[in-house]
């Protein structure tokens, strides 16, 4: 039995987003950042893409892309809206945009600077309803009750404001606020990485068990290599504004096909002092999206780096089924991955 | 093992703003070997990072130290000085800060003045300490940088904070810290602004100039992957209070107290399976003005037992070599 077709709900092709560099009095263009140059992946119904990579990579810049945060250069952005259409998010105008935003909502990384502190939970969460006339002020309040008990929050507490609440509580605050319409997509950039270790599992959980209960999509912004394994079903690695390894989780972890990828998984520290040794140590600093490094952005650190990686710009091809490269030595190479 | 070079007992730092007090640390204690590093693990609000500036006697109002001991043995044989006993800023005080005991922190952005070079800020200590003249002081500022790994310290040590990324800032910082070969080092989050393939690098480089130079090291960290890749002895604290210690060895693989043991579950692991969900600890940290009475873990303890644990704090008792927790699990068996 052939396993049923996944159905794309983003379709990211050739995205490019460039920050111009301006400089002295007459704001000149004196160059160009390539933060986004050339991304393409896809997001299926119901998964959960990650994102990662280190500063300066591209993720958030390209999450924000696709939530029309920032209009990109190039490229286009597909996503099969609820009504059956397919939309390019790219080259919609505001107005159109505007019904789509509500398939499309956002978890914030700090939850202490992303709720207002002047305003109580019950307006907080109640907020995308009112801005896009929801219901009546009833049935709004109703509906924050249900989202507070759905993100295991107390409704009695929907008059407080945010101070009276922890980190991980602001969190779910944040979480229910972006389920409030009833979204397809939910964009996650960093949603734990300023929280406490115990309070990073529950919302981990948490965010699980709304996945599996409404059936969410999760685009995961993240740079912890150990939340993203817990939390994906697919992983891009990004460097220097372009994707270089796309795969199935395990795949990514197990068998890593590109070096920045293994050079990744290999500076996480292994929480365990008997697993302590020498390793691989990626030398130097990500490269300067302003002024790349010609050929593969990651040759000067690569330590397989041969003279056609100097010259020739590799670019994204399927190695395995579903397992995708930029590479030109990914299919000689046998890079270390870690057990699991 | 040698003498503790450093030994802090009993130690107690207090807030005193207008709506109470705060007792962020509440009776730590710890000994600090040279050679060695000690890990402060621990969340927010345990009261890591105000361990460190109580060493350092560098605690902002409304915050005082109100009871124990900081023992500093500059070497093996001496009687020490106490450092709870100096003036904060007196001539002793700041002698050692800086001297022996150096300092560096989580954002090295910040802990630059933006206004003088790198080169600027180096040289300054490194007269202040060491009484030398400006010529040899700036060349002493450039082998610190050399030491540390940033490329052309020649051009380096002219420019300014901003102009260096993360992880050559917080070279930098590491290259002012050992500027006068401080006997310990404390490491306050060095790593935590900085991307993972940035901070093996500097994790790496801490390890060597351990090696070479010998300093003892502090290491406080939130990070469990980060202790256990770096540590000899682990501290771990929850709400002011060092609630279980040990070597590193022993608090991965056998810890006693429910924080540990639950803490370290709880925590995401690179070899842990694909799309699964983690064991919580339930709750979250209390407000320091609602510390609960007895334990301060036992609103959030799967072991708590009602009538002691709320009632009771739990002393610190051995549980093994070179071992303790606070936990009333424990005191039980030893009386």
């Amino acid at each position: 039995m052939s396993a049923p077709r996944a159905v794309p709900l983003l379709e990211v092709q050739g995205l490019r987003k460039h920050f111009p560099i301006r400089k002295g009095f007459l704001r000149r263009q004196v160059g160009v950042v390539r933060a986004v140059d050339d991304v393409s992946f896809h997001v299926e119904k119901g998964e959960t893409l990650s994102l990662v990579g280190e500063s300066g990579c591209g993720k958030t810049t390209t999450s924000r892309c696709i939530l029309r945060a920032l209009t990109p250069t190039e490229g286009r952005i597909l996503f099969h809206a609820a009504t059956g259409q397919l939309l390019d998010v790219a080259a919609l105008s505001k107005r159109e945009l505007q019904p789509l935003r509500r398939q499309m909502q956002m978890i914030f990384q700090d939850p202490f600077s992303s709720l207002n502190p002047r305003r109580t939970l019950l307006d907080i969460v109640a907020e995308p309803l009112v801005a896009n006339g929801v219901g009546s002020k009833r049935e709004q309040q109703d509906r924050v009750v249900e989202l507070l008990r759905l993100v295991g929050l107390r409704p009695e507490y929907m008059r407080r404001y945010p101070h009276a609440f922890s980190g991980g509580q602001r969190q779910r605050v944040g979480i229910a606020r972006a389920l409030a319409l009833n979204p397809s997509l939910v964009v996650a950039d960093e949603p734990v990485s300023a929280l406490d270790v115990s309070v990073q599992a529950q919302i981990l959980n948490l965010m699980q068990d709304l996945q599996a209960q409404l059936g969410l999509t999760y685009l995961f912004v993240a740079h912890d290599l150990s939340v993203v394994r817990l939390v994906s079903d697919r992983v891009a690695v990004m460097y220097v504004g372009r994707v270089v390894e796309l795969a199935r989780t395990e795949a990514i972890f197990a068998t890593p096909r590109h070096p920045y990828t293994e050079a990744l998984l290999a500076a996480v520290p292994k929480p365990d002092p008997r697993l302590r040794g020498e390793r691989l140590l990626l030398e130097g600093e990500v490269a300067d999206p302003s002024n790349p490094p010609p050929g593969c952005h990651f040759h000067p650190r690569c330590p397989y780096a041969v003279e056609q990686c100097r010259a020739e710009t590799p670019s994204l091809h399927e190695i395995a089924p579903g397992h995708s490269v930029s590479c030109h030595r990914a299919g000689e190479l046998a890079l270390r991955g870690v057990a699991g | 093992m040698p003498r503790a070079i450093l030994e802090v007992r009993d130690l107690r730092t207090y807030f005193f703003p207008e709506e109470g007090t705060v007792r962020a640390v509440d009776g730590a204690h710890f000994d600090v070997y040279p050679g060695r590093t000690l890990g402060i693990v621990g969340e927010s609000g345990c009261g890591k990072s105000v361990t460190a500036r109580s060493i350092l006697r560098i605690v902002e109002r409304p915050g005082r130290i109100v009871s124990g001991s900081i023992l500093l043995r500059r070497d093996g044989n001496d009687v020490g000085v106490d450092l709870a006993t100096l003036a904060p800023d007196g001539k002793e005080m700041r002698r050692i800060r800086g001297g022996d005991v150096a300092l560096i922190f989580q954002e090295p952005m910040t802990s630059f003045s933006p206004v003088h070079t790198i080169g600027n800020q180096i040289v300054e200590t490194v007269r202040l300490h060491q009484g030398v003249g400006k010529r040899e002081a700036r060349a002493r500022a450039v082998e610190a940088l050399r030491l540390v790994g940033v490329p052309s310290p020649e051009r380096r040590v002219d420019e300014y904070a901003f102009q260096l990324s993360g992880g050559l800032r917080q070279r930098a910082m590491i290259a002012l810290a050992l500027s006068c070969s401080p006997r310990i080092l404390i490491a306050d989050e060095p790593t935590t602004a900085l991307d993972v393939t940035t901070q093996a690098q500097i994790l790496a480089l801490l390890a060597d100039l351990q090696r070479r130079e010998g300093m003892a090291i502090i290491l406080i960290t939130h990070n469990l992957g980060v202790v256990a890749e770096m540590c000899d002895e682990v501290a771990v604290m929850y709400l002011g209070r060092v609630v279980e210690q040990g070597p590193v060895d022993t608090i991965f693989h056998d810890p006693k107290h429910p924080y540990t043991r639950a803490l370290l579950r709880s925590m995401p692991s690179i070899e842990a399976r694909v799309r699964s969900r983690l064991p919580v600890i339930e709750g979250s940290i209390p407000h320091p003005y609602n510390r609960p009475a007895g334990c301060p873990f036992y609103p959030r303890c799967p072991d708590f037992m009602p009538g002691r644990c709320d009632q009771i704090e739990p002393p610190s008792v051995s549980v093994g070599d070179g071992h303790e927790a606070a936990c009333l699990l424990y005191a039980e068996t030893a009386t």
